[in-house]
């Protein structure tokens, strides 16, 4: 007999394993998402030029592209469940919070990807200086798990509205001024040499609350 | 409803001590539609057919007997081998299908039960996927993708998701839509296993579904509108 | 009816001596009134956001349809009293700062809280259902609660960021006139107590609303 722990492991593995499946099988959202992220990404470069100078505007530049390439994407994996109608098979195998931690992981995994495509293509197109890695990769790191975190429990929200993905970007918006403020900042920070684990432990704080905020929420998002 | 202990899922079949009450259980969509007020008890083994019009709440009803959906209004308890069933807890005790349970469409039948056993956690999840699968007559079709079966097949694919892990409460919507001849004997086979091991609640308009049953829980409220 | 009353005259009357009997600040000149209506305005737009937020989380344990209502109503009337406080903001910082827009702390801080204000609204406007719009909503609510606090220790950033040379908030509300001071306070209270009435009066309507609608499905 499987213990609750072992179970709670279980569903979420498979429900990573399911996404990460249908996605590949599907893979116009990838398409889509990581076409949207070069697109933004060569708006901004064409508008902006190189700007290897100013560490506070490619902080900025940077971060407003991440953040349009998650707004446009990370909702996808709620919505989906709901238009598919598989929502009900999904909350008879599986606990709410593993439900929530699958989908969450699995919105990470898809915002990983996006950055491995749209981070490097940024530095180089828009004539960055090298970065300081260890703090660059900490920012980035931390700031995705915390767009990640938000958009997964906000997609939760927004997948049983009319709006949908047109309302997830406008109602997710206020959620992660907080996020791209601290991750600009410490974008910035890294370049200037400047020390950043405010901005870190900032990031990390509101993963942690938002995730506790879901943690107890999750479970009545679906009652319906 | 907070979530609670996952109960061990219940295997053995002398699960003879079920009832399934409710009180004053009701809940509301919208002004008007909804399910009216409810008193019943029903105990296991057996199979209890839930009548109606449309509309006046019989998925509703079967919907938060499962656990998918909490009420506005009163409770429905659900006790299985003695010990009460908390409605975060019902999946591991609940076998359901409804029109509204639907499959990933790019995922291979194979694969959609497989999904499942998965996500329990069961050791030996292949063997019961494919156990399942043979009893509805899917065994051919493992690798046919779900958005390609037809109505009918869908809905065997629904039977088998219910029977999956033997339930000791078996909840029906609607079993025999879809179905021909054969898929209706199908359903009237799995209600009579679910007869000896447990309790099957079978919401339907269908006089063959409705004589299967030994007790019937009659839905007489407003019931216009459809609880979508 | 009498207390209503009451709440019109005392409004009137604070209005009257923060305009006609207290002095002007040194600094601002003329502009000094504002504070009467611009500050109580912003202090609304927060207690209403606290308001909604705590009825929000009361329905998520409570189930009653009530604290939807007050967290539907509070949320409102908080957009009504934040636009009011930044638009009467704005024209004050053109007068004394001479631009309308500074993303100097507190005004970033009265942005942000429109932006959930609108979101929370738009979030309720996409959802027909009463009950998955009032949990829905106020699971939203629920989560932006738990961000607000990152905006404050956030906003000194960004504002250091982007404008590092703007002017430092002027607002030196520490010695303030007595006479001015109680001009202001009589305005703190005036605006919450309209808050409050109009609050309630919406409360009452969604309810009256919601009863005639099961009344008439009942036929």
């Amino acid at each position: 007999m499987p213990t609750s722990a072992s179970s709670f492991a279980a569903a979420v593995w498979a429900i990573l394993r399911k996404e990460c499946r249908t996605e590949w099988r599907t893979r116009y959202g990838l398409n889509a998402s990581l076409l949207f992220a070069i697109t933004t990404l060569t708006s901004v470069s064409f508008a902006a030029g190189r700007l290897g100078d100013r560490a506070d505007l490619l902080g900025a530049l940077l971060w407003i592209v991440l953040l349009f390439a998650s707004l446009a994407s990370l909702h996808h994996g709620f919505v989906r469940e709901v238009e598919g109608h598989t929502l009900t098979l999904l909350r008879l195998v599986a606990s709410p919070a593993a439900i929530a931690v699958g989908k969450l992981l699995f919105n990470l995994a898809f915002l990983l990807v996006l950055e491995l495509v749209t981070v490097p293509l940024f530095l180089v197109l828009m004539g960055a200086p090298p970065p300081a890695w260890g703090p660059f990769l900490a920012v980035l790191a931390l700031g995705s798990l915390a767009l990640a975190s938000t958009s997964t429990l906000v997609g939760a929200i927004i997948a049983q509205t009319r709006g949908r993905a047109a309302l997830f970007a406008g109602v997710s918006l206020p959620l992660l001024l907080p996020v791209v403020a601290a991750a600009v900042s410490g974008t910035r920070g890294q370049w200037q040499q400047g020390s950043i684990g405010s901005e870190l432990k900032l990031l990390a704080g509101f993963t942690a609350a938002v995730l506790g905020a879901s943690i107890l929420l999750y479970d009545h998002l679906w009652n319906d | 409803m907070s979530g609670v202990q996952l109960a061990t899922p219940v295997r053995s079949a002398a699960t003879v001590d079920i009832a399934v009450t409710g009180t004053a259980l009701m809940h509301r969509y919208a002004p008007g539609r909804g399910l009216d007020p409810i008193d019943f008890q029903v105990a296991g083994p057996g199979v209890v057919a839930v009548t109606g019009r449309n509309g006046v709440g019989k998925s509703t009803l079967l919907r938060i007997v499962a656990g998918l959906l909490q009420p506005t209004g009163g409770r429905c308890d659900v006790v299985v081998g003695g010990v009460p069933r908390a409605p975060g807890a019902r999946r591991t005790c609940v076998g359901y299908g409804a029109p509204e349970l639907s499959f990933y469409d790019e995922l291979t039948v194979a694969e959609n039960l497989k999904f499942a056993t998965e996500a329990r956690g069961d050791a030996g999840a292949g063997a019961a996927a494919a156990a399942a699968l043979a009893e509805v007559g899917l065994a051919g079709r493992e690798r046919d993708r779900f958005a390609a079966l037809s109505s009918g097949l869908k809905q065997r694919l629904r039977l088998a998701f219910a029977i999956l892990f033997q339930p000791p409460v078996l909840v029906l919507d609607e079993p025999g839509s879809h179905l021909d001849d054969a898929g209706r004997e199908l359903v009237a086979r799995l209600l009579e296993r679910q007869r000896e091991r447990g309790l099957a609640l079978v919401a339907t308009n269908d006089e063959r579904e409705v004589r299967l049953a030994d007790q019937r829980i009659e839905l007489r409220g407003r019931g216009v509108g459809d609880p979508a | 009816m009498i207390l209503r009353g009451l709440l019109f005259a005392w409004i009137a009357a604070a209005l009257a001596a923060g305009f006609l009997w207290a002095p002007i600040v040194p600094g601002l000149g003329p502009t000094t009134r504002v504070l009467y209506f611009h500050i109580p305005a912003a202090w609304i737009t927060v207690v209403a956001l606290a308001w909604s937020m705590l009825h929000s989380v009361l329905y998520l344990r409570r189930r009653r349809m009530d604290h939807d209502d007050h967290a539907a109503a509070a949320a409102e009337l908080g957009l009504l009293f934040g636009i009011v406080a930044t638009v009467s903001g704005s024209m004050w910082a053109k007068a004394v700062w001479h631009s309308y827009w500074n993303w100097d702390p507190r005004e970033t801080s009265i942005f942000f809280l429109l932006l959930i204000y609108g979101a929370y609204l738009a979030l309720r406007s996409s959802i027909e259902n009463d009950e998955r719009r009032a949990r829905l909503s106020a699971a939203y609510s629920a989560v932006a609660f738990v961000t607000v606090p990152f905006l404050v220790f956030v906003v000194p950033r960004l504002y250091f960021s982007l404008h590092p040379d703007t002017v430092i908030n002027a607002r030196g509300k520490v010695d303030m006139d007595p006479r001015i001071q109680l001009a202001f306070l009589a305005m703190l209270v005036g605006f919450t107590g309209l808050f409050f009435w109009v609050l309630s009066l919406k409360v009452r309507l969604s309810r009256l609303e919601r009863r005639r609608a099961e009344r008439a499905a009942a036929w």
